[in-house]
């Protein structure tokens, strides 16, 4: 700015110059192009010289930044201490900072990476009337989403799914997207080998073609570029390959356990498809993109719209106290939606240390200031500007917060694939981590900010100092001036307080982990080991050796019968899903939610009653140790033509059958009226089969030789630990069909700890930066005392000699770290009290304000308060009158 | 600090200047015409060639980066103002510190004049 003006007043100076000379060589009687040309030639190249009058000013301004900066390198350089905690804890804060964002950038920031990601949106079925949400829905209903609401350019519904596929080597297990012949136009995604699924490939059932992943193109074909026309073997199918998926492609979903690598089609008409009905709802997952041009609200509308005409037009499908409706939500919130406070909460701690960090350098520099008041007061009176001062100051701790900056930026770079190690993979998008520009941009705004931060506070000190005043003390050590005293104060305080709002953060989570941890399961985890089996789901129905309940039967118990035989394994069972697996409830297999309808009650809803039914063997309970309330377990008679039977837990009984008794009564899955009825002949204790966090889901336990599916896991009760089961657990299992696949053989507790990978990540995270937070604080304190004491040992040289007792000192050193810590804490627990409501959606059991946090947190910090108070306040006891005397 | 720094700009511009027979001599020049009147840089020009009787020709071009860095050094003060035919120009004039220059500049160049004078003289 300030140089601009004045290359523009140099520049019509020599205008004028040119115009002048050139105006008295006209005089002398020269021609108009004679006088200026001449009139140019006297003057010189006019470009050179604006240049060189230039330079002249760039000259010092860079000479005048040279010498800061070289000023500031020397000023480090003496105060190494200083300098290393300074850097250190910056590249911490900063080095936090830029891992955490590159995180929140990729995951909540970043839009998608598909074309128009903004078009691209989830459609839900609701029933609100009966408090359900994402029903499924039928093909008719799909088709008036494609066809009657008018805002859709196309829409899929979206099964995930486990694949087996056969070949050479283990049979694999990798997971299956199956979806419309629309779904890649939807995403707008462009293959790198083949083609993609469209409309040519239309068949009523599933299509025999797949399309894979890069990863799987690569690791089983070996990055064949002739890949195309190949045929791959999922669940004993024989798929002919159209395709390859380019490298950065994911499925925009929750997948079963992994990142989708099989991509199927079906046309959701055919066998085995039902013959479409309004009535038969057995799609999952609606995905759609919107046409061009409308908003998310105007589309909202006209689906909701289109409900209400359906559901006059169509009575008999939509009971009116369903109130079923549609709902669309935009895609990138359905992913990201439920870790967005997680990763919020995370990047606000980060944020909380960066501040605390500089506050602390602050402090430091603030104390340095106050030992140089001499050195810039005799500055000043020697004529330097009191800008150039506070440029000097800022010069310092710019530089400062650069090296801090790149080495917490060098570190986030070297570290980054270790945290990402430790961020649960239920976070959606990690895979798109990394450090871009933009983070890049996010830590140098951060380390800038920081930099002003503590920079101005010093800086502007001592600009301020008064010059007479700190000239007029002399060489011997100006006295705790009232001025820079306060300044400390306010920003230890600030510091303080900051830390509290960590801890109490940090407190929390903790408390909600330790309550999880300490949570009873409702059975007994320690010496279960665990493996999962996929059976095949061929589309060939007469080539499945799965295809029905007797058939699986048969492989349950020479399953069972090899399990038991182990050495070493006491008991052994199956379930269709082991608790606390983070399940993907729509996935194919796994765990389903079930519609049931109770006998003489009258049906509320399409989905009538929800339950997740969980097919089990016998000896299930007996192996986790849950106790049986009333009635009877299953037994080896519960099998195919016998009676059907079910157990029920406490959360079913209680909100089916609040009054009455459940034993004898029964219930109709699937609201099929050619279905037998199924008799509740058991109650067992809540097991915890969603989660540790998840309370109250109600469970249908059903005998598996009766009904069953086709992922099922092993529950083995055993003193072995799973890596020494692992290899015959393994062998047992391909004796009795080498196409099957074992996969994630682990003890129980190790998948109980699973499902709270993510809280157990927060929470020690945040609890590692409030201990930072806490050490901070403390080193804050007593630096501040220390300096105290040191600038004040003169008048507590002089009290002493006056009689004051070593308790007086100390109590005077003491009181002042204490008042100081209760003011900050104080200020503290009133920040924490507005912002802890945050964080409830991460809380289980504990209240955002939950007492004990709220005074177990402050009671820490002021005990740590008082003891880095008292380290100075006894040093000061040690002043040695004579020589503090001597001083005076 | 400061005055190191000044010093540095006062040790003068790393390029030697054209047409000056004496380094800096040119500064001096500049000085001296500004303490007798207020001037804008033509008027500078103007005025060192009629005193010179045309002796002294200045490379016009050179009179401007010398005025930046007087005025940088605090030695003159440029403002806003307007030429005796009424045209916007910035109006030199001579500070304290810059009176104080010429007096040191004069005595040096009164020396260094006598020096070569008697060198010249002894041949």
């Amino acid at each position: 700015m300030e140089s601009a003006k004045r290359s523009e007043a140099l520049r019509e100076e020599m205008q004028l110059h040119l115009a002048e000379k050139a105006a008295e060589l006209e005089a002398d009687g020269m021609t108009v192009e004679h006088a200026r040309a001449e009139a140019r030639r006297r003057f010189g190249n006019v470009g050179l010289k604006q240049e060189e009058s230039r330079e002249i000013w760039m000259s010092r301004f860079v000479s005048e930044l040279g010498q800061d900066v070289r000023y500031g390198l020397r000023m480090l350089v003496n105060k190494p201490t200083l300098t290393i905690v300074a850097v250190l804890t910056l590249a911490l804060g900063v080095g936090a900072n830029t891992a955490i964002f590159s995180i929140v950038d990729a995951v909540l920031l970043r839009p998608l990476p598909y074309r128009d990601p903004d078009r691209l949106v989830r459609i839900f079925f609701n029933e609100p009337g009966v408090g359900l949400r994402d029903v499924r829905f039928s093909k008719p209903e799909l088709d008036d989403l494609q066809t009657r609401a008018g805002v859709f350019e196309g829409v899929t519904p979206i099964y995930e799914g486990s694949e087996i596929v056969t070949g050479a080597g283990q049979p694999e297990r990798l997971d299956g997207v199956n979806g419309s012949f629309g779904y890649f136009s939807i995403l707008g995604v462009t293959p790198q080998i083949g083609r993609l699924f469209g409309p040519e490939d239309f068949v009523p059932g599933f299509a025999e073609k797949a399309v894979i992943s890069d990863g799987l193109w690569r690791r089983a074909y070996g990055a064949d570029p002739n890949v195309v026309g190949r045929t791959l073997r999922l669940d004993n199918d024989p798929l002919t390959i159209i395709g390859v998926l380019p490298p950065g492609f994911r499925h925009p979903g929750p997948t079963v356990s992994g990142d989708a690598e099989v991509f199927c089609a079906f046309g959701m008409t055919g066998p085995p498809f039902p013959k479409p009905a309004r009535g038969t709802r057995n799609l999952v997952n609606g995905l759609g993109r919107l046409k061009p041009g409308l908003t998310l609200a105007q589309a909202q509308a006209r689906l909701t719209a289109m409900a209400a005409q359906l559901r006059q037009d169509f009575p008999g499908d939509y009971p009116p106290q369903t109130r079923w409706t549609i709902e669309i939500q935009p895609l990138q919130e359905t992913l990201v939606g439920n870790v967005r406070p997680m990763l919020l909460v995370l990047l606000g701690a980060v944020i909380l240390i960066v501040f605390i960090v500089s506050l602390n350098i602050a402090n430091l520099l603030l104390a340095r200031a106050s030992g140089r008041q001499q050195e810039m007061a005799v500055r000043v009176s020697l004529g330097a500007s009191r800008g150039r001062m506070v440029r000097q100051m800022l010069a310092e701790s710019m530089l400062l917060s650069v090296i801090g900056g790149a080495a917490g930026v060098a570190t986030a770079v070297g570290t980054l694939r270790f945290v990402l190690r430790f961020v649960p993979s239920s976070v959606p998008r990690l895979n798109e981590v990394r450090i871009d520009w933009v983070v890049l941009a996010f830590a140098l705004l951060i380390s800038i900010l920081t930099g002003l931060m503590f920079g101005l506070a010093p800086a502007f000190h001592s600009a301020k100092v008064a010059l007479s005043s700190a000239i007029r003390e002399g060489g011997r050590g100006s006295g705790y001036s009232t001025k820079t005293g306060r300044l400390r104060d306010v920003l230890i305080v600030s510091e303080l307080a900051f830390a509290v709002v960590l801890m109490v953060g940090a407190g929390l989570l903790l408390r909600t982990l330790r309550d999880l941890l300490q949570e009873n399961p409702g059975f007994n985890p320690t010496q279960v080991v665990t493996a999962n089996i996929q059976l095949p789901n061929p589309n060939d129905r007469a080539t499945d050796p799965y295809r029905d309940v007797p058939h699986r039967a048969t492989f349950d118990r020479e399953l069972l019968r090899r399990m038991k035989a182990i050495p070493g394994v006491e008991l052994a069972a199956i379930t269709s899903v082991l608790p606390s697996t983070n399940s993907n409830p729509n996935a194919v297999g796994g765990i389903t939610n079930e519609g049931f309808a109770i006998e003489d009650r009258p049906v509320e809803s399409l989905q009538d009653l929800g339950a997740e039914r969980i097919p089990i063997s016998p000896d299930y309970f007996r192996v986790l140790q849950a106790s049986l309330l009333r009635g009877r377990s299953f037994t080896e008679s519960d099998e195919d033509g016998k009676p059907l039977v079910a157990i029920i837990d406490e959360s079913t009984a209680r909100k089916y059958w609040p009054t009455g008794d459940p034993l004898g009564r029964r219930v109709r899955f699937r609201r099929d009226a050619t279905k037998p009825w199924t008799t509740i002949v058991g109650i067992i204790r809540d097991i915890k089969s969603d989660g540790l966090d998840i309370d109250g889901a109600p469970h249908i336990y059903v005998s598996t030789y009766q009904d069953s599916n086709k992922r099922l896991s092993v529950v083995l009760r055993t003193s072995l630990s799973a890596s020494v089961l692992e290899p015959q657990i393994r062998h047992e299992i391909q004796s009795i069909d080498p196409g099957l696949p074992v996969f994630g053989i682990a003890s129980m507790n190790e998948v109980l700890d699973r499902s709270l990978a993510s809280r157990r990540f927060s929470a020690n995270l945040v609890g590692g930066f409030a201990g930072v937070a806490l050490v901070l604080a403390s080193i804050g304190i007593y630096g501040l005392l220390v300096f105290m004491v040191g600038q004040r040992s003169r008048e507590i040289g002089l009290r002493m000699a006056l009689g004051a007792r070593p308790a007086d000192i100390l109590k005077l050193v003491v009181t002042k770290g204490v008042v100081l810590a209760a003011v900050g804490i104080i200020t503290g627990i009133i920040l924490s009290a507005c912002t802890a409501s945050i964080m409830t959606s991460l809380l289980y059991g504990v209240r955002p304000h939950d007492p004990a946090v709220f005074v177990v947190v402050p009671l820490l910090l002021f005990a740590v308060a008082v003891l880095a108070s008292y380290l100075p306040a006894w040093r000061a006891t040690k002043v040695d009158t004579m020589t503090a005397l001597r001083e005076v | 600090m400061i005055s190191s720094c000044r010093l540095r700009i006062l040790g003068m511009g790393r390029k030697a200047q054209k047409n000056d027979s004496l380094p800096g001599s040119l500064d001096m020049l500049i000085l001296r015409t500004l303490s007798l009147r207020d001037l804008h840089g033509y008027g500078i020009v103007q005025y060192i060639q009629q005193s010179s009787q045309n002796g002294l020709l200045v490379e016009e071009g050179s009179l401007y980066p010398a005025l930046q860095r007087l005025e940088l050094n605090g030695w003159i003060d440029g403002v806003w103002g307007v030429t005796s035919n009424n045209r916007r120009a910035r109006i030199y004039k001579i500070t304290a510190t810059g009176r104080k220059q010429l007096a040191v500049e004069t005595r040096k160049y009164a020396k260094l004049t006598l020096a070569i004078a008697r060198v010249m003289g002894a041949e």
